[in-house]
């Protein structure tokens, strides 16, 4: 298909009239703006998967977004001024510097958080072997382990049983605890693969073995891990619990 | 010769021999006799037998009388007078009325003496007669002295306790000349705060009877039998804001048919708990269990109370006060948001690791324009909880926190608003934190949240205002503890500069007369306005990106410290914790004693600088739980260091709350602040002082006594009477040493050899 220069003019105009605009004054401060980790390799794999993500959040739910991702290296200070941070890509990271990492735990235990997503979705590829040893490093105290179903990052705004992605490579996501939050999550499934549509509005990707059910499934995770980054474990107050207890038995 | 007239003897061993030895000889000679019959048993001639055994028993006889050396011993004796002790309760609750608008106890007691004297004259004859005071000790008087000193009757009633007890055994004891106790006679209302406070014990009884005397009781005020009193309030020092509180309270009843007695807890005259029990019909005693819930924390001063029924003997001890300290257990904060971000995120997290808060939120995640693509069991929401949040449950929180909320029409607020100003103006704190939806968006102008806030709402431009913003303190800011990140101004103050800019503001309306900005950005723009409407505080803080002074912060190598102190700064002056009120008052004592010492109240003021205002004009006011009307009870100026001493005068007995102001020399005003105390006698003497003519009886009982009626003579008692014999003179004579006895032997023992021989015996 060929694109003239008026489609893609069209095309942009009805991206821009659909986004779930409301007034915008405190710029990005008050929104939530995904920041994308900027390193030595492809550090951007799925260019449209959190501007989608973004748009689904701002649709879906009252959070405002901004439909801009920030492309920020770990040792950039403005890292700080966006509190989700994706690390990215579908071949190996590369090894990053001492500093970046060390940023990069500032990052975290200060209350950041990181998104690990495996754009390749290939269990123990090269991008999952150089992202565990790169969270090694980051969070040496840290390990990545399962993160059970009864997580609240599952209830934070739709009631999921379990993760999935583009792919589903393996049945669970993990994730690394951070003075009593999940600070770095981990999927193997190309969770933002699974979002990403091209300018004229098609999916980029097809899911499987799912199709467009996982699709959905994907980004209601996406849409929960945004709710979750800015709630936390709200759903899990005591006024929550009979509400979700029972609408988990219909 | 010997002039002493003996009228009394008796016989007596004069014997030098042990006691041992005399017995050892008593059974030798019986064996002997013994061995003697045998000897003869043979004997046909039962004449014969008898004869020889009746001399060597006589002989035996003798032998023994001459061992034991038999004496006769003359006397000069002469009978000794027992003694009765009377005892005379001269305790502080014999000040009280013997009955309804009667002489005192005290007097009703010396006058009965009085009419006694007679009596007491003719008792002299027989026994000797000891008078005693007794409260908590025992003192001699003279009844004679007494007798005539009825009209100052009260001089004598000023024991603190009274043991009744405790005065019987020692009366008992303090006889003189070891004279026998012919028994005790005491006069008492019986309010004993010793041994017999619960009645009767067996420790009591034992040494009741340990008297081996019997107790004449004359009850003195039991004619006004009819009383009822509050005898115990039991409740803890202190208790949890919004957790119950239980009362335990007794009450005791005389001279009452069945009745329902209705008992109250008051608070400044408020009502706050109340229950009905029965007493009277037997039943002298109940206990009943008042509960109430305090909604606010402090000092506060309770009475429990009972009504006074006509022909009570007292009303005083119809009403008991207490003090009880009312504190948090955690702060109860409640967080309405109206859409998640990340400074909603941040506070979330801090307050929620924070120990003493206990954390309540509600965060608005879909607006009706939202579109879930999902049914609405496939997501999380649950409704928004308006009714119980701002109507059911508002009064248990310490602290609403409205953040980038606004009234939007689906949330049907609008009926709660009402309520939520009066939650603040009633002591309870609102903060509300900017965002797209706040302030000038909020759609809370002129409603009566707007009433409360410390800015305006109304602005004519945009709500919100892009412009970054570095904040600063104001002057008032400098001081507050709100805006206290480190000690020190200059500290201070470097402190907030070093803080990263924010990124836009709220546009509000002006700040009102009752209202400080503690920070402004550069401009001059609010950023941090605070208030005080009624008893309650507001905050209202123009941003929503507080969480810069955190993760932003973090980033730029400060820190998060400044974040963290700022709300738990801000979260303290909210609530008002007591270590953040710049004006102190705190009474010398819980309970002050109406005979003693005056109350006295210490203050410390500060500004709303929170610098010591020295030289304030301070006036101190006083309300009663009888009297809620504040009547002038005191004036002082504060030193130079803020503090004062305030002497209030002499206060009858109950529970008060003393309202301090404090005023600028030109008038201007600086603060103001309060403190509970009670009144109220100390000891058990005047606070239990209801005649207790059961406790009299039952010592009456035990010792096998008498209560007695005050026309009773005394001189007709059954008093023992026991005999004591007194020996003056003695004087011994030996029998054993005339010759008849020694010659009587010799017969005895020549004539039994002779007829033995006789009779062929060798």
């Amino acid at each position: 298909m060929r694109w003239s220069r008026r489609t893609l003019l069209r095309a942009a105009v009805a991206a821009g009239l659909s986004w779930p605009l409301r007034a915008r004054a405190f710029g990005d401060a008050s929104r939530l703006v995904f920041a994308q980790l900027r390193h030595g390799g492809r550090w951007d794999p799925r260019p449209d998967g959190l501007p989608r993500l973004a748009w689904e959040v701002a649709k879906r739910t009252s959070i405002e977004t901004s439909p801009v991702v920030r492309a920020l290296s770990a040792a950039d200070p403005d890292l700080f001024r966006h509190p989700f941070v994706v690390l990215s890509s579908d071949v190996a990271v590369p090894t990053m510097a001492d500093a970046e990492v060390g940023a990069l735990r500032r990052y975290l235990s200060y209350g950041g958080f990181l998104l690990v997503d495996d754009a390749s979705a290939q269990s123990g590829g090269p991008f999952e072997m150089s992202a565990r040893e790169l969270l090694a490093r980051i969070v040496p105290a840290g390990k990545l382990t399962r993160v059970p179903r009864e997580h609240v990052l599952y209830k934070s705004f739709y009631l999921l049983d379990g993760p999935t992605g583009r792919s589903v490579t393996r049945p669970d996501v993990e994730g690394i605890d951070v003075g009593g939050r999940l600070a770095v999550l981990y999927s193997p499934n190309d969770l933002v693969g699974a979002f990403a549509r091209d300018s004229l509005g098609s999916w980029e990707l097809e899911v499987v073995p799912g199709g467009e059910g996982q699709r959905e499934k994907a980004i209601r995770l996406g849409v929960n891990l945004a709710m979750y980054t800015l709630c936390l474990d709200y759903k899990e107050d005591q006024v929550h619990i009979p509400f979700i207890m029972r609408r988990r038995r219909i | 010769m010997d002039g002493t007239s003996y009228n009394a003897w008796r016989l007596t061993s004069l014997s030098t021999l042990p006691g041992w030895a005399l017995a050892l000889a008593a059974v030798l000679l019986c064996a002997a006799i013994w061995l003697s019959f045998r000897g003869i048993r043979a004997e046909p001639s039962a004449a014969r037998r008898r004869i020889l055994v009746a001399l060597r028993v006589a002989a035996g006889a003798l032998l023994l009388v001459l061992l034991l050396e038999p004496g006769i011993e003359l006397r000069a004796e002469s009978r000794v007078r027992a003694r009765i002790a009377i005892l005379l309760d001269t305790s502080r609750s014999m000040r009280f009325p013997a009955a309804p608008n009667g002489p005192s106890r005290a007097e009703a007691m010396l006058s009965w003496l009085k009419s006694r004297l007679p009596d007491l004259s003719a008792l002299a004859s027989r026994f000797e007669i000891d008078v005693y005071g007794f409260d908590k000790e025992l003192q001699p008087q003279d009844p004679d002295k007494l007798a005539a000193a009825v009209g100052q009757a009260a001089e004598l009633a000023q024991g603190p306790s009274t043991d009744i007890v405790g005065a019987l055994s020692s009366a008992a004891a303090a006889g003189t000349g070891g004279r026998p106790l012919a028994g005790l006679l005491v006069a008492s209302d019986g309010a004993d705060n010793a041994e017999l406070v619960e009645g009767m014990t067996p420790q009591a009884t034992a040494e009741l009877q340990k008297l081996n005397a019997p107790v004449f009781a004359l009850p003195v005020g039991a004619q006004a039998l009819k009383d009822l009193a509050i005898d115990k309030v039991v409740v803890d020092d202190f208790a949890f804001v919004r957790n119950q509180v239980t009362v335990d309270v007794t009450v005791s009843a005389r001279g009452f048919s069945s009745t329902d007695v209705p008992l109250v807890v008051k608070r400044e005259g408020q009502i706050v708990a109340q229950k009905t029990v029965r007493v009277g019909g037997g039943t002298q005693r109940a206990e009943a269990k008042l509960s109430f819930v305090p909604d606010r924390t402090g000092k506060f001063a309770f009475q429990v109370a009972a009504p006074v029924y006509e022909g009570e003997a007292l009303a005083q001890n119809n009403s008991r006060s207490f003090v009880l300290k009312v504190i948090r257990d955690r702060v109860r904060v409640v967080l309405v948001v109206g859409r998640p971000s990340w400074d909603v995120r941040f506070l979330r997290q801090l307050l929620k690791r924070d120990p003493n808060v206990d954390l309540i939120s509600f965060f608005i995640l879909r607006t009706p324009g939202d579109d879930t693509r999902s049914s609405q069991d496939e997501l999380s929401l649950i409704p928004f909880p308006t009714q119980e949040i701002f109507q059911e449950q508002l009064k248990t929180f310490d602290l609403v926190i409205f953040q980038d909320f606004g009234n939007r029409p689906w949330y049907h607020l609008s009926q709660y608003l009402d309520g939520i100003a009066s939650y603040v103006r009633e002591g309870g704190a609102l903060a509300v934190i900017g965002g797209e939806q706040a302030f000038a968006a909020s759609d809370f102008g002129g409603t009566a949240i707007d009433s409360v806030l410390p800015v305006g709402l109304g602005v004519s431009g945009q709500p919100v205002e892009e412009t970054p913003a570095q904040v600063r303190l104001t002057e008032a800011g400098r001081r507050h503890p709100v805006t206290e990140l480190v000690p020190g101004l200059t500290a201070n103050e470097n402190a907030w500069a070093r803080l990263p800019q924010l990124p836009g503001l709220n546009a509000v309306g002006p700040v009102k007369d009752n209202a400080q900005t503690l920070l402004t950005a550069q401009d001059g723009r609010p950023v941090l306005v605070v208030g005080e409407v009624g008893r309650g505080r507001t905050m209202a803080l123009t941003t929503d990106a507080s969480w810069y002074w955190s993760f932003v912060a973090a980033g730029q190598e400060i820190g998060p410290r400044a974040y963290e102190t700022f709300w738990h700064g801000a979260i303290r002056w909210l609530v008002r914790d007591p270590a953040l009120t710049p004006m102190r008052v705190a009474a010398e004592k819980t309970a002050f004693d109406p005979a003693a010492e005056p109350p006295v109240l210490d203050v410390q003021v500060r500004g709303s600088d929170y610098g010591a205002a020295a030289g304030a004009q301070l006036r101190a006011q006083v309300s009663s739980a009888d009297d809620a009307s504040p009547r002038a009870a005191g004036q002082a100026v504060a030193a130079a260091d803020g503090t004062a001493r305030i002497t209030l005068p002499h206060l009858p007995p109950g529970s008060y709350k003393a309202v301090v102001t404090a005023k600028r020399p030109d008038g201007g005003d600086v603060g103001e602040a309060e403190e509970a105390f009670i009144v109220q006698p100390s000891g058990a003497e005047l606070l239990q002082p209801a005649p207790r003519p059961d406790v009299l009886r039952a010592i009456a009982d035990v010792t096998r006594g008498k209560v007695l009626d005050e026309s009773d003579r005394l001189d007709t008692l059954p008093f023992r009477d026991p005999e004591r014999v007194e020996v003056g003179q003695r004087k011994s004579r030996p029998l054993w040493d005339r010759w008849g006895v020694l010659a009587a032997l010799c017969c005895i023992v020549g004539a039994e050899w002779t007829l033995r021989r006789r009779w062929g015996y060798a």
